[in-house]
């Protein structure tokens, strides 16, 4: 074969490339469209102002990672709360098996994926912080 | 035995087994939730149909119907599995579906079983219940409109605890559980209906949203509290015990607990437990490290018999004899004893000078294979209420013929069929040789009764003892006595129990002896299902007795080493765990000493009010926390293994007596394992056992008795002065010792001392329930509520021992019977 006509041949794809849509995206200039299904930070949904979350306990006993504590209380009707909800990311891996396993719908994952942080308890995601903001 | 063919398997059974326990025998597993292996057979929930083809192929329930020979049944036919599926679905048309917040998911037998059968649809609709939860109670939380009326709690509630607070109300589908009148519950609190309950109605209020069943581990060990020996199941998680589980196969009761034993778990991680060592500087305590303690207690170590130490029999044996062993060898000072000295009198000097040995010849298994139970006092249901289980269904169950002896009735005396004899206070010994005097006025002897050492000296001392002098004194009529003379003589089996502890003063060598002239002159000891039982107050009582723990070759006994203190022949006192300003007679006498010891040392879990006399406090670890064995009242050694670490700050008793005998320049032994094999080869009937083969059921110690006929002397009768009342202590039914004070459960159900009394005396002095009552005798007197029960003979009011609020002992001088005025 002539030598010329691989490096004419790609040559052509860099030249097609010159003239296409670009894929690299100038962030943080530019945000990333974040797929709907994405698995980023988790959010608590909140409902009649109030968590979801009826600390069931399944989430962290599903966690592979063992990554979420839950401690639950008892509110002035008797009922069953999170007192404490926490998260920690730097164990996380973002399965996804929490949103999974919960049986009222009380914890999702948002496309939130800027998670980084200056200090390891930065990283320790309480309830005030999960709750989802509105 | 009977054959029959279960699922095409050829199996043999038990005549008198139902086809459920045949099947469960033979590993064929029948899902049910209406059965529980120490209830009748009820058949409420439908869920054990089985096909039997000899019945046609009809669908009968696996739990009421008993196996006939060559039955051929089958537990798992499509037809079964479709009609299992309709009573599951059945069952959850009204059954909430809040599995998520509910304690019992996880445990729970119907989120089980709709999980097997895979019922994830329901093909009625129907509305939920809307019963009001009991959300009130301290310790059970009954939600009714979880319920799946299996009729359990109420069961257990009526035939093995006898008391019959839960019944079903209402009919059809209004059909609910519930108490007198709709009311709340007001019982014993011994949990037994949460243990049995196959959904969430009924659950552990303590325990309520502290953790998901899964997520904890489940410890076993032994109860801490009263001697009779109970397994439990620790449920414990982050290294905290949070609950006890029920488990129908552990021990010799199947799981079946007491409310101490199922709810006063909780000073095992109570925030007030002693986590540093402290010593007193300047004339308060501050803490300091372990090694300034150490150093300062062993400095006072010397000097032989004036030093003297108490240990509290909840210590396990290793550590007694441990204790036992630095006191003799390297401190020099035989001046040791526990419980008061007289709590253990009837075993030490009683059983061993009339039976030849220091513990009870029966055990608790005896109770279900008697015929005849003579119980003395009421009170032994309230010191021991697992023993009292065995014995309602010994009564309810086999017919036992219940006889009571008592200076008032009870809750055994409600037991159907129970003679209770109802005394004056204090007399009880008399009433004992009385009947010892009537089975030997009416020849009802054994035939080798009279070639017995001493018998003739006995027959002579029982002469003033005739039922009719001893009726005159004691207020029951001879002709019950020599009934129950009658009745106990000519028994084919007959047993004795009788409760001691340091509130029970009056049962002492002097009964002991009492009681074993009564076996012994009616030959009821060594057969099955005969002797007696002194059924020792502590987790470990038998255990210090073996251990040899107590006053012997002339040292002095607890009350001796508290007036040595105070004269000033005991220097230095090491108490180990006992809370002798609260629980020892005469207060005021016990402070005074601990005041005048030059040196006061105090291992305790908590700062108590005899910790807070101390010079140097150490901080010890609790039953959860320590490896060891314990003995309970029947000679069972059972093994205790740690539930949960100890915290770093504390040392088990082990530890420190080690720590201690090295500073002393002795040899410390290596592990609690090293001193039990010393144990097992010293100690009589504890040859043969080791760790290992005690891990399952522990392994009764043998006893062997030498009988011999003592006369016991009787106390004279107390003379009633006019406007006086007779004063009795005793143990209430929540509590043991004064550990219990640290419980929450029992605390929640009886958080102070009171003053119980009879009906007309509460008339006479006007006195109503729950008045604040003056209660004074020669030595003091204290401010507590009133109790007015029907259970009362006129005359007598009762005080439980417990309480550091108001300690009894400030006008308890150690009689068995106190004369006490009483004042609104």
């Amino acid at each position: 074969m002539n030598p010329i006509t691989p490096i004419i041949n790609g040559l052509s794809i860099t030249l097609k490339h010159l003239f296409m849509k670009p894929v690299t995206l100038q962030y943080p200039d530019e945000r990333p469209k974040v797929a709907a299904r994405f698995r980023g930070l988790h959010a608590l949904n909140v409902s009649h102002n109030k968590a979801k979350c009826v600390a069931c306990y399944l989430c962290p006993t599903v966690c592979p990672a063992k990554c979420i504590t839950v401690e639950a209380g008892e509110d002035d009707n008797h009922d069953k709360f999170a007192a404490k909800y926490e998260i920690d990311m730097l164990r996380c891996i973002f399965c996804g098996y929490c949103v999974e396993a919960c049986p009222v719908d009380a914890i999702r994952m948002t496309g939130e994926f800027e998670l980084a942080n200056y200090h390891r308890k930065d990283f320790i995601y309480n309830k005030e912080r999960l709750l989802e903001k509105k | 035995m009977v054959n029959l063919t279960i699922d095409d398997k050829q199996v043999t059974a038990p005549k008198t087994a139902t086809i459920y326990e045949a099947a469960k025998l033979n590993g064929v597993n029948i899902p049910i939730l209406c059965h529980d292996k120490k209830l009748k057979p009820f058949g409420a929930c439908r869920m054990c149909l089985v096909e039997v083809e000899q019945m046609k192929g009809r669908q009968i329930p696996a739990c009421t119907t008993p196996v006939t020979e060559g039955m051929i049944i089958r537990t798992s036919t499509p037809d079964i599995i479709k009609a299992r599926k309709m009573v599951l679905e059945l069952l959850l048309l009204n059954h909430p579906l809040d599995c998520p917040v509910c304690d019992k998911a996880g445990d729970c037998d119907l989120q089980n079983l709709t999980y097997e059968y895979k019922v994830d649809s329901n093909r009625f609709a129907d509305e939920k219940f809307h019963h009001q939860i009991d959300y009130n109670n301290p310790l059970i939380e009954r939600d009714m409109n979880r319920c799946v009326l299996c009729g359990k709690c109420a069961r257990i509630c009526d035939e093995i605890v006898g008391f019959g607070a839960l019944t079903f109300i209402n009919r059809g589908i209004e059909t609910k559980i519930g108490c007198e009148f709709e009311e709340g519950l007001n019982c014993e609190f011994c949990g037994s209906c949460i243990s049995v309950c196959p959904v969430g109605s009924l659950l552990a209020r303590p325990f309520k949203f502290k953790a998901r069943f899964w997520s904890l581990t489940k410890q076993k060990s032994v109860c801490g509290y009263c001697g009779t020996g109970c397994n439990l199941t620790l449920g414990v998680k982050d290294n905290k015990v949070l609950t006890t589980l029920y488990d129908e196969n552990q021990g010799f009761h199947n799981g079946q607990l007491c409310v101490r034993g199922r709810f006063g778990y909780q000073f095992i991680n109570s925030d007030q437990r002693l986590t540093s060592p402290l010593i007193r500087t300047n004339g308060r305590l501050m803490e300091c490290t372990w090694e300034e303690a150490l150093t300062a207690v062993a400095s006072r170590l010397t000097g032989g018999n004036s030093v003297a130490a108490l240990a509290t029999p909840r210590l396990t044996n290793e550590e007694l004899f441990l204790f036992k062993k630095m006191m003799l060898d390297n401190v020099g000072s035989s001046n040791f004893d526990h419980s008061a000295g007289y709590a253990h009198a009837a075993l030490t000097e009683g059983f061993s000078r009339s039976l030849g040995a220091s513990a009870s010849p029966a055990t608790i298994l005896d109770v279900q294979k008697t015929d005849l139970l003579l119980v003395v006092k009421t009170d032994s249901y309230e010191t021991h209420p697992v023993i009292g289980f065995e014995i309602n269904m010994g009564v309810k169950n086999k017919g036992i013929k219940l006889n009571i002896i008592s200076d008032k009735r009870g809750k055994l005396s409600k037991l159907p069929g129970a003679n209770t004899l109802v005394h004056s206070p204090g007399s009880e010994v008399a009433v004992l040789n009385a009947i010892a005097k009537s089975i030997l006025d009416q020849k009802l002897t054994d035939g080798s009764a009279s070639s017995i050492p001493g018998y003739a000296e006995l027959e002579k001392a029982l002469a003033a003892f005739t039922p009719e002098a001893v009726a005159a004194s004691s207020g029951i009529s001879a002709d019950s006595i020599k009934k129950i003379a009658k009745d106990y003589a000519s028994a084919e089996k007959a047993l004795i129990l009788f409760p001691v502890g340091q509130s029970y003063p009056g049962h002492n060598q002097e009964m002991a002896s009492a009681v074993a002239n009564l076996v012994i002159l009616t030959g009821k000891i060594g057969k099955e299902g005969c002797g007696v039982l002194c059924m020792s107050e502590k987790s470990n009582s038998q255990g210090a007795v073996d251990m040899g723990f107590y006053a012997q070759n002339g040292g002095m006994n607890s009350l001796q080493i508290l007036d040595a203190c105070k004269n000033g022949t005991v220097k230095t006192l090491f108490i180990v765990g006992e809370n002798p300003v609260v629980s020892y007679p005469n207060g005021a006498n016990v402070k005074a000493a601990l005041d005048a010891v030059d040196f006061l040392v105090v291992t305790e879990l908590f700062m108590t009010d005899t910790a807070a006399m101390a010079d140097v406090v150490l901080p010890a670890c609790s039953f959860a926390e320590k490896e060891g064995t314990f003995t309970s009242t029947d000679r069972r050694v059972q093994y205790v293994k740690p539930a949960i670490r100890k915290d770093v700050k504390c040392k088990t008793d082990f530890e420190i007596l080690s720590a201690l005998i090295t500073k002393l320049g002795g040899q410390a032994p290596s592990s609690p394992a090293s001193v039990f094999a010393e144990i097992a080869a010293n100690t009589s009937g504890y040859a043969g056992m080791s760790y290992i083969n005690l891990q399952n059921n522990g392994a009764f110690a043998p006893v062997n008795v030498t009988p011999k006929l003592v006369a016991s002397k009787a106390a004279p009768a107390v003379s009633a002065e006019s406007g006086k009342l007779a004063m009795v202590t005793g143990s209430t039914l929540y509590h043991s010792g004064t550990l219990s004070q640290f419980g929450e459960g029992p605390m929640h159900v009886c958080p102070e001392a009171y003053v119980e009394m009879s009906r007309n005396d509460a008339a006479r002095y006007k006195i109503t329930e729950k008045d604040l009552v003056t209660v004074s005798s020669s030595t003091g007197s204290i401010k507590l509520k009133a109790k007015v029960t029907p259970r009362m003979p006129e005359g007598v009011v009762y005080i439980p021992y417990h309480f550091s609020e108001t300690p009894v002992n400030a006008i308890w001088n150690g009689s068995a019977v106190t004369v006490v005025s009483i004042a609104k």
